[in-house]
């Protein structure tokens, strides 16, 4: 009797488990199929990332084309074509192991050959390659499976640019034989290794991506772009719409199941809208002030100084954004949670509104009274509506301020001279791989700021030093010296870090809001 | 004065509203730092966007300016763009246009320059050279008096043109009078009505146009207000704060409407025969 009662008991236990692994089983399958209709606000003029610094290329492009490293969801750099890697030789030879078994959509096997010929293109053309390319040596193929990558000089920031989440810089591999036909010219047709393969491209219309049905996932667990990525949807559509009006509608009637950037003051009205999230991107973009550090008085580091005490931070954030949720005060260039970050920057100095400090300040730099031209583009929210609050608070402490607001092209051109502007408002991207990154932003005469003094030779200083150190913790305390400096001398300063939003219907389930968009993984119900 | 003797005559109910809503207009804008305690470019970014109160009474914008505040001044702006346009379109328009009617001679070249100008829409136009010279309030001016001086030109000249040969000038002549005086005292006297018409037509295009260069950002500078650049602005926020959009865009349509409202009537008034000759 026992036994017959310990029998059926394990007779119905595994009756029971296999009735909860087939439905689970078919929930999973239940989520293959459908097709993506997104909405995204910028057409594109090719394809081909390494040919340009478009980075809505990048964004669509990550579906087809995959790196040998990529960013996890806390920007750590993960193996992703990689298997492993090694360094050697305190950092002049990298030795990289790659994953046997990748198919590419071509139908063949992944190996070396294919690594070392879209290597070798990346490094003449792409920008971050050509960052790369006064430091590099050479790229050898061990054997089918092994790389190795030669420097002649120390290099730290190599493996964080090859996975680069700024604009076009990652590294990502393409069939060798793609290579071979196109060599440096726009690429149109694309064999890549990615769970999506290119279908059809409109211009200026749409792009259509299907599943790479021998998609052969990475063994590590997803996390952004890094790690198993899915292709559940049969299909992908990227629909070009310069209007965030239209885009917005999409949505709301159910056109689109995405859309990308989108007014963050209607924030409320999707959110009472049923079949609408909002997704919030992590504060990825920072408002940069920038001084032009050759003319006066910004030629002196106590002006620039007293415009940071000069200006109420919090007030600006509802002027230029708008909805708190929506911006962050943050005085480091690298946001809390980056391995880069440095908590006390600017302290001191960063979010304190002292409009007394700063007249002492600029009498002390000799500020005579002459109107500041502030420089700033009329399209963009944050820069437009920063700019005139910015002259309001500058005016409302007694300086003479002139808004300058022009279309980007202009402000570009403008920024690029010597003179003729005192300050200029810009949007600096925030998701950054590496410190590195920041030289050619900072030091003496880079980019724009004309910086040209004791001060800037200093930071030339520091970041030669940041070039050759590899170790984390030597690395960090450099950067630390970095911040520290940035916020005595001031070239330029962060304000805050300012988020994007963007909506999807609710159809469109496991969507992560990354800094770009993406879309394996994520299902239709 | 001719005009208010017919005024009594006709008692014409256009130009009574329209002028009645004139003054309103005009008074709101002149008196503005009496009916209001708001500055008009002071930020207060914490109170953005808020709706009609007691404190604000159409409300706050993005960066929490007082948006009745903005009307008001933006409507100096306004009247002060659309009296300069008038001003220098009369001269501009009445030097070239009597030149031509007065002196056939010229008469040709002139009004197939103008012709070809006016072969283009005036406010691509003021476009065109606010975008060359760019934004800001005299170059708006310069802007719109450029476009609309070519038909301001052509309706003085046909004026002079049917003045010049009528006896009392002919009469004039005889008694010794100079080209000037001709011109001053008995030709340009009597075609004041047409002129005062098309001014008023004029008055109202430029304070259209004022928005519309300002809403496509090239007309006023911000912060500066103005009604056009108030919508542009608003546009963004139309599903979230509409008073934003509402009440710059009423202001617009009172004003011109109320100007369009007295240029029909006086046009009725001073002369019937040219209703159909003069029609915009």
């Amino acid at each position: 009797m026992k036994k017959k009662l310990r029998l059926s008991l394990i007779v119905l236990l595994i009756v029971f488990s296999l009735l909860i692994s087939s439905t689970v089983l078919a929930q999973e399958e239940d989520r293959f199929g459908g097709t993506l209709n997104t909405a995204f606000q910028m057409s594109v003029a090719h394809l081909d990332t390494d040919n340009s610094t478009d980075s809505m290329i990048s964004a669509m492009m990550n579906h087809v084309y995959e790196g040998l490293f990529e960013f996890d969801e806390n920007l750590n750099l993960t193996p992703h074509l990689a298997a492993s890697y090694e360094i050697k030789e305190n950092g002049l030879v990298y030795d990289v192991k790659l994953r046997e078994d990748v198919r590419m959509h071509n139908g063949e096997l992944m190996d070396a050959d294919d690594v070392v010929a879209s290597f070798r293109r990346w490094l003449e053309i792409n920008n971050g390659g050509q960052l790369v390319a006064p430091h590099f040596d050479e790229i050898e193929k061990l054997d089918q499976y092994n790389i190795r990558f030669k420097f002649e000089e120390v290099y730290a920031p190599f493996l964080n640019i090859l996975a680069s989440p700024v604009s076009n810089q990652k590294f990502v591999v393409r069939a060798e034989e793609v290579i071979d036909e196109f060599g440096t010219d726009v690429i149109d047709r694309h064999v890549g290794t990615g769970p999506y393969k290119y279908e059809e491209w409109v211009p200026d219309q749409k792009l259509v991506l299907t599943r790479f049905e021998d998609y052969t996932p990475s063994p590590r667990e997803g996390s952004f772009f890094a790690g198993e990525r899915i292709p559940y949807l049969n299909k992908i559509v990227f629909n070009f719409i310069p209007d965030a009006q239209v885009r917005v509608s999409g949505v709301q009637t159910g056109q689109f199941h995405f859309a990308e950037e989108v007014p963050r003051d209607q924030y409320q009205i999707f959110k009472m809208d049923q079949n609408i999230k909002n997704v919030i991107i992590y504060p990825d973009r920072m408002s940069m002030l920038i001084f032009n550090n050759a003319e006066a008085p910004f030629d002196n580091k106590y002006a620039r100084q007293a415009i940071a005490y000069a200006l109420d931070f919090e007030e600006l954030g509802y002027a230029m954004i708008g909805d708190p949720q929506f911006w962050r005060l943050e005085s480091a260039l690298h946001e809390k949670g980056n391995p880069w970050h440095v908590s006390d920057a600017g302290s001191g100095i960063y979010g304190v509104y002292d409009p007394e400090k700063a007249k002492q300040l600029l009498e002390r730099a000799g500020y005579d009274g002459q109107p500041l031209v502030i420089l700033s583009g009329q399209d963009n929210q944050m820069e437009r509506q920063g700019a005139i609050a910015i002259q309001d608070q500058l005016e409302k402490i007694g300086i003479d301020v002139e808004l300058q607001l022009f279309d980007r092209p202009t402000v570009v051109e403008r920024r690029a001279k010597k003179e003729g502007w005192h300050m200029h408002l810009s949007p600096f991207i925030k998701v950054v791989p590496d410190p590195q990154i920041h030289q050619g932003w900072t030091g003496t005469n880079k980019w724009i700021t004309n910086w040209d003094s004791k001060d800037s030779r200093q930071m030339d200083q520091i970041f030669a030093e940041m070039l050759r150190e590899v170790d984390y913790e030597q690395r960090y305390k450099i950067v630390e010296r970095m911040q520290a400096e940035l916020w005595d001398s001031v070239p330029y300063f962060n304000i805050l870090d300012y988020s994007r939003l963007h909506i999807r219907r609710t159809e469109l389930k496991n969507f992560q809001a990354g800094w770009q968009p993406f879309f394996w993984n994520t299902y239709l119900e | 004065m001719l005009f208010l003797k017919k005024y009594k005559k006709y008692e014409h109910s256009y130009i009574t509203t329209s002028i009645i809503i004139l003054i309103i207009l005009i008074s709101l804008s002149l008196f503005a730092p009496l009916l209001t305690d708001y500055n008009p470019v002071r930020n207060n970014a914490r109170n953005r966007l808020q709706p009609p109160s007691k404190e604000h009474l159409l409300g706050t914008d993005q960066y929490g300016r007082d948006i009745f505040t903005r009307i008001l001044y933006g409507l100096r702006t306004s009247i002060e763009v659309g009296i300069s346009v008038v001003i220098l379109t009369v001269i501009f328009g009445g030097i070239v246009g009597i030149v031509a009617g007065y002196y056939p001679q010229i008469d040709k070249i002139i009004m197939r320059v103008l012709d070809a100008m006016m072969a283009f829409p005036g406010i691509i136009i003021a476009i065109s050279l606010a975008a060359i010279w760019g934004a800001g309030k005299l170059n708006i001016i310069l802007a719109l008096s450029f476009a609309y001086f070519p038909k301001m030109a052509r309706i003085i000249r046909s004026a002079v043109i049917s003045i010049k040969d009528l006896d009392y000038v002919d009469s004039a002549r005889a008694a010794g009078a100079n080209d000037l005086r001709i011109i001053f005292k008995y030709i340009l006297k009597n075609s004041a009505s047409p002129i005062m018409v098309q001014a008023t037509f004029n008055f109202a295009l430029a304070i259209l146009d004022e928005a519309a260069l300002s809403f496509l950002g090239v007309g006023i500078m911000p912060p500066a207000p103005s009604l056009g650049a108030m919508v542009t602005d608003a546009r963004t926020y139309m599903v979230v704060a509409p008073w934003m959009i509402l009440a710059p865009g009423m202001m617009i349509i009172l004003s011109v409407l109320s100007l369009n409202l007295l240029g029909d009537g006086m046009r009725d008034l001073l002369d019937p025969h040219l209703k159909n000759t003069l029609k915009k």
